[in-house]
């Protein structure tokens, strides 16, 4: 893991706890709502993070990708229903099926200004969503409209069912798929994929004259982007046994998974989950508690969050959080620690 | 043939709506090259102005427009000068102020809850004047309401295009949107432009909002499908376009009410979204689009 | 062969003819100069060599091959790389990312793409802010730092526009030997300019251009006194003088 030898000690000790203290949660945690709502927190932090590849690093605005999650979703699970395809095959299948509709999505848009794409992605989330809320059946498969799909759980499933009794599996499942794409995120940052990709965003015109054809690597990006996305949407399918339109392809997740992206760090590899890990909570929280006499207040937090964040922190909040991190949190734990010399964060802002 | 020329009409008076909303957007976008996002609430608020000024007290529809127009001008207005400005300022020299198109969809998100939590998610439709009349014309029969809706629409379309080609700010409005800093040259105040610009986009909304109350349901999220149609007629007019956007709005309408007899309401939601897409990949920059522009 | 032929380009912009069949040929390891009054064609005819814009007719051909009409990236992998007039480096990325988006159009790995920056930082001078962030860049470095990047992609064609725009006269003649040891190292150099200096001193040929036509073609010393070009520059009245 190249990434973290380029870090200093004190960092990589840290990083090496937290992931430590991750794969031993189960274990501490042990009430299944509360390791529901951690789950939660992680598929966010994956969903935004698979967001990222377009959003961040093709530097356009995706605001229909709920339309992955629900191609993922629905392709695995009617593949199941239907022919008894594992969802584990399924996943896939929906991964490519969506990489493909993103490219059709993306070569258009993708070489015109970011506005058309922002537009096209909004167009095609609300027109798979509507179009899928009025079919009853395609060809073999029963997609039964906004009844929504119904899984049901069986006793003793086979691992290829893609079933477990307890949430300690899809835990692990869906943590791994999260460092996964942390990792890939990173690897791309530094190749010639990412260099491209920020040259492109940065300087078009600069980039061109560089032998670069943007548009090729914003789709690249685009449909590595859109293949995770559907994956994740098979997970939660997996995870909840019942999905719906409204619930996995509706523009408020679009948002949802964008604003998080955004008010986090966008075009950052920690910044969509430090997203995820501050706003989902307080969507629960005000949801839970607040949403009997407000409803939607939630998401007028979102929405005066990501508005306050974009006029003083436009970057994201990752900016003053790593910040704090390298100027103030790893100096005090090295003098805890005896070492003398403040130290100094290896990578540039 | 009859039932098909009762709704080409129909479109058409519909669409003139569409189109007013549309010509809103357009003009923000062609002043700020910024996609408001938040039209479509900002079309909301109007209506819900428009349904509480018939509901406390009774007036003329059309009288609202006296009220919610001047209203929604300086909701935009300030909208404009107090959250969008600081941020737009900072995105200056950046060829897309992507940060700004965020931010208004954070307006969006904002408004639509925010109308939630203060009106409730219950439709509300008010007992108007004109509401339910109707009127025959060679046994076709026509909505009063549609026709005076689409006739102030169509008209206040082609005042505001004569506004900005005749008028001393119509004329600033359209150097700034044409070339900022050749603009800012000649003594034209860009800040009080995209002031007034986002007021005016604002105003049309207001009218298409008073418009709409005597037969339109309002709700929380009502400005959404407008928003919606706006984008896609912006961009099949061409974005920046006025003249696009009215022809845009007129085919749109037409679209949807014809597309209504062959098909059930909702399917005709995704042929507007199929158009859409399809004028995407033909012709981005629309019908009257402005020079080729990446 | 020589290296690139321009041959009979025309521009036109409904209306305007910009640049009028004009003839260009440059040799492999040249330095070739091109001038002219400002709005003469020079930069349109710039841009349509580079890819910027597609001649309205004629040919251009790179080593043999039709140029005319690609695109600016195919170009680059072909072999031509142009500089801009108004610098355009990635501001919020450092010397070294910067340079190394350049190296990467000739191979697929980072570590070598760092290597080759590296490389060509050292040849330029610049290596020793290479972990600078673009934006804190004087002017001066910013060009070299435009240069270092084109030099990157290993042309062997380099377009320079206008890269003394904006440069005080001292900075000017520092400019000039790093772009004669570009050209030594075998890079051939087309460079549009309107500093008489820079041209008088680099090129081994100037074209001059004045209303999208060529009205002189030879070495610097023959075309400065050429009497079309003191037409052109300074008006009827001074060609006499010249005698």
């Amino acid at each position: 893991m190249t990434f973290l030898s380029g870090q200093p000690p004190m960092v990589r000790n840290l990083t090496l706890l937290l992931l430590a203290g991750l794969f031993l949660l189960p274990t501490v945690v042990t009430s299944p709502s509360m390791l529901q709502i951690i789950i939660l927190i992680i598929f966010y932090a994956y969903l935004t993070s698979s967001w990222n590849f377009v959003g961040g690093f093709a530097g356009v605005l995706p605001l229909g990708h709920s339309a992955f999650v629900g191609i993922g979703a629905y392709t695995s699970t009617l593949l199941y229903l239907t022919w008894g395809v594992s969802p584990w095959i399924g996943m896939l299948v929906g991964g490519l099926l969506a990489s493909l509709v993103g490219l059709i999505i993306g070569l258009p848009t993708l070489k015109l200004r970011g506005a058309y794409f922002a537009l096209a992605t909004i167009a095609v989330g609300e027109g798979l969503r509507v179009l899928v809320e009025n079919v009853e059946k395609v060809g073999p498969f029963e997609v039964r409209g906004p009844k929504g799909l119904l899984i049901n759980l069986v006793e003793d499933a086979p691992l290829s069912a893609f079933q477990f009794q307890s949430k300690v599996p899809y835990y692990y499942i869906i943590l791994v798929m999260l460092l996964a794409v942390l990792y890939l995120t990173h690897r791309m940052m530094n190749s010639k994929v990412g260099y491209y990709l920020a040259a492109g965003g940065e300087e078009p015109e600069a980039a061109e004259a560089l032998g670069i054809k943007v548009s090729r690597y914003k789709l690249i990006a685009m449909a590595i982007s859109c293949f995770l996305t559907a994956i994740g949407g098979s997970f939660y399918a997996q995870m909840f046994l019942y999905i719906y339109p409204k619930s996995i392809m509706g523009l408020e997740l679009s948002y949802e998974i964008a604003f998080i992206a955004l008010i986090g760090g966008r075009g950052t590899i920690l910044g969509p989950v430090i997203g995820a890990l501050l706003l989902r909570p307080v969507s629960d929280l005000t949801r839970i508690y607040l949403s009997s006499a407000l409803p939607g207040l939630h998401l007028v937090i979102f929405g005066l969050v990501l508005i306050v964040v974009m006029r003083y922190q436009p970057k994201g909040l990752i900016v003053p959080l790593r910040h704090l991190f390298n100027r103030h949190i790893i100096p005090f734990l090295s003098r805890k620690n005896g070492k003398s010399d403040p130290v100094a964060p290896q990578k540039s802002e | 043939m009859l039932g098909f020329i009762e709704s080409l009409l129909n479109g058409i008076l519909m669409g003139s709506i569409y189109g007013l909303t549309a010509v809103g957007l357009t003009l923000i976008f062609g002043v700020m090259k910024v996609i408001n996002f938040a039209h479509g609430s900002i079309l909301m608020v109007g209506m819900y102005a428009a349904y509480w000024c018939v509901k406390l007290t009774g007036m003329n529809p059309y009288l609202t427009l006296l009220i919610v127009v001047p209203f929604l001008f300086c909701f935009g207005y300030a909208l404009q000068r107090y959250v969008i400005k600081p941020i737009f300022d900072a995105e200056k020299d950046v060829r897309e102020p992507i940060t700004v198109i965020i931010v208004t969809t954070g307006i969006w998100y904002v408004l639509d809850n925010l109308a939630m939590i203060f009106f409730g998610a219950e439709y509300r439709v008010v007992q108007t004047s004109v509401t339910g009349k109707m009127i025959e014309f060679h046994e076709m029969y026509f909505s009063v309401a549609k026709l005076i809706g689409g006739g102030i629409t169509l008209l206040c379309g082609v005042y505001l295009f004569w506004f900005l080609k005749h008028s001393r700010t119509g004329k600033a409005i359209r150097a700034t949107s044409l070339d900022r800093e050749a603009a800012t040259l000649m003594g034209v105040n860009q800040s009080q432009i995209y002031n007034i610009a986002f007021g005016l986009g604002s105003a049309c909304c207001g009218v298409a909002a008073c418009v709409l109350i005597p037969f339109y349901y309002v709700y929380p999220t009502v400005g959404v499908p407008f928003d919606i149609k706006a984008f896609v007629i912006v961009v099949l007019g061409g974005l920046g376009s006025i003249p696009g956007a009215i022809l845009g709005g007129i085919i749109i309408g037409i679209i949807e009410t014809v597309g209504a007899q062959f098909m059930a309401a909702t399917w005709t939601e995704l042929l507007v979204y199929g158009f859409f897409l399809l004028v995407l990949f033909v012709k981005p920059s629309g019908l009257f689009g402005l020079r080729q522009d990446y | 062969m020589a290296l690139l032929t321009v041959e009979n380009v025309t521009k036109k912009f409904s209306g305007l003819t910009a640049v009028n069949a004009v003839n260009l040929t440059v040799d492999e390891g040249q330095i070739v100069g091109v001038i002219g009054p400002n709005g003469a064609g020079k930069t349109t005819l710039f841009n349509c060599i580079a890819g910027a814009l597609a001649p309205s007719s004629g040919s251009i051909r790179f080593s043999g091959h039709e140029i005319a009409g690609k695109k600016p990236y195919e170009i680059c992998q072909l072999g031509i790389t142009r500089t801009f007039q108004v610098v355009k480096p990635f501001a919020t990325k450092t010397v070294l990312y910067n340079t190394m988006v350049g190296a990467f159009a000739t191979t697929n790995h980072l570590k070598e793409a760092e290597e080759k920056a590296i490389q060509v930082l050292e040849f330029l001078g610049l290596h020793k802010k290479k972990n600078v962030f673009a934006k804190s860049l004087t002017l001066p470095e910013r060009k070299r730092l435009e240069l270092a990047r084109a030099l990157a992609t290993e042309p062997k064609l380099l377009l320079l526009d206008e890269v003394m725009a904006g440069l005080r006269p001292g900075e000017v003649t520092e400019m000039l030997p790093t772009i004669r040891k570009i050209n030594q190292a075998g890079v051939t150099i087309v460079i549009v300019e309107h500093i008489m200096q820079a041209i008088m001193n680099l090129s081994e040929k100037i074209y001059v251009i004045n209303f999208g036509k060529k009205i002189a073609e030879g070495e610097p010393l023959a075309v400065v006194s050429d009497p079309e070009v003191i037409k052109a520059y300074l008006g009827d009245e001074y060609v006499a003088t010249q005698h």
